[in-house]
């Protein structure tokens, strides 16, 4: 899984790119945690080109977006693909995170 | 299109999970799979094999179990076995996916996807092994 990262005002953009299965995972969570640590607050995470998410994926979101929350800050998630949203569905994750059609979207609702 | 049956030798690393992707897509390959098909049967797998290194073989590297993988027709089936204790991921309880951000957890989250993604999911104790027969039609290919 490839992860960019970018910066609009105060959002921390990442761009997830590939699958996020229980290999993959253990990458993200560090590279959240780093940012949190750095002082990130409001995280848009961008799953446009995210083809894959098992539940490994998804417990670094929800752990993400928990951290987040309770650090004062916020977490967006931004244009699933077709199978990403079917497994947030599944999982009731559409619920408890707050999703969003696009990117630009979801930064904004963080602004 | 003839029956056809693939046996994959496996060990106790997460570095599997990959390979087992890999090896799903191929064999399904011949059926033109949709996206949604392919990635529910890469997604239970993942889940299935990831509970047996985790809690069969508590996170132990150096274990080999098997994943047998077979279609017919349009459904494809695959069959995990390993001889780790006796472990029947089927029966742990439900979750809640309706609980608030706060209260929420994903443990058994991944057995919980894999009886929604696959038609069926069935667990048996034989001559000392874990058996774990998933089964999912796939949708007619795309005209």
């Amino acid at each position: 899984m490839e992860i960019t990262v970018s910066n609009q005002n105060d959002v921390t953009v990442l761009a997830l790119q590939g699958r996020l299965d229980g290999l993959a995972s253990p990458q993200l969570e560090q590279r959240l945690d780093a940012l949190l640590a750095g002082g990130a607050r409001k995280v848009v995470l961008d799953c446009a080109a995210l083809t894959y998410v098992s539940s490994a994926g998804l417990r670094v979101f929800l752990g993400g977006a928990k951290k987040l929350k309770s650090a004062g800050g916020r977490a967006a998630f931004a244009a699933l693909t077709p199978a990403v949203h079917e497994v947030f569905e599944l999982s009731g994750f559409l619920e408890v995170l707050a999703v969003h059609p696009t990117a630009t979207a979801a930064t904004a609702s963080l602004t | 299109m003839p029956p056809a049956v693939q046996l994959l030798s496996l060990t106790s690393s997460l570095a599997e999970i990959p390979r087992v992707a890999d090896a799903v897509e191929a064999f399904c390959a011949p059926l033109e799979p949709g996206p949604r098909d392919l990635l529910a049967l890469q997604l239970a797998l993942e889940e299935a094999v990831t509970n047996i290194i985790t809690h069969g073989y508590g996170d132990q590297p150096g274990h080999a179990f098997a994943l047998e993988l077979r279609r017919e027709d349009r459904r494809v089936t695959a069959v995990l076995t390993d001889d780790a204790p006796a472990y029947d991921p089927l029966a742990r309880a439900e979750v809640d996916i309706h609980a608030p951000l706060a209260e929420r957890g994903v443990g058994g989250l991944g057995v919980h996807l894999v009886k929604k993604l696959m038609d069926s999911a069935a667990y048996e104790r034989r001559d000392g092994r874990n058996v774990l027969t998933l089964s999912r039609a796939f949708a007619p290919p795309a005209p």
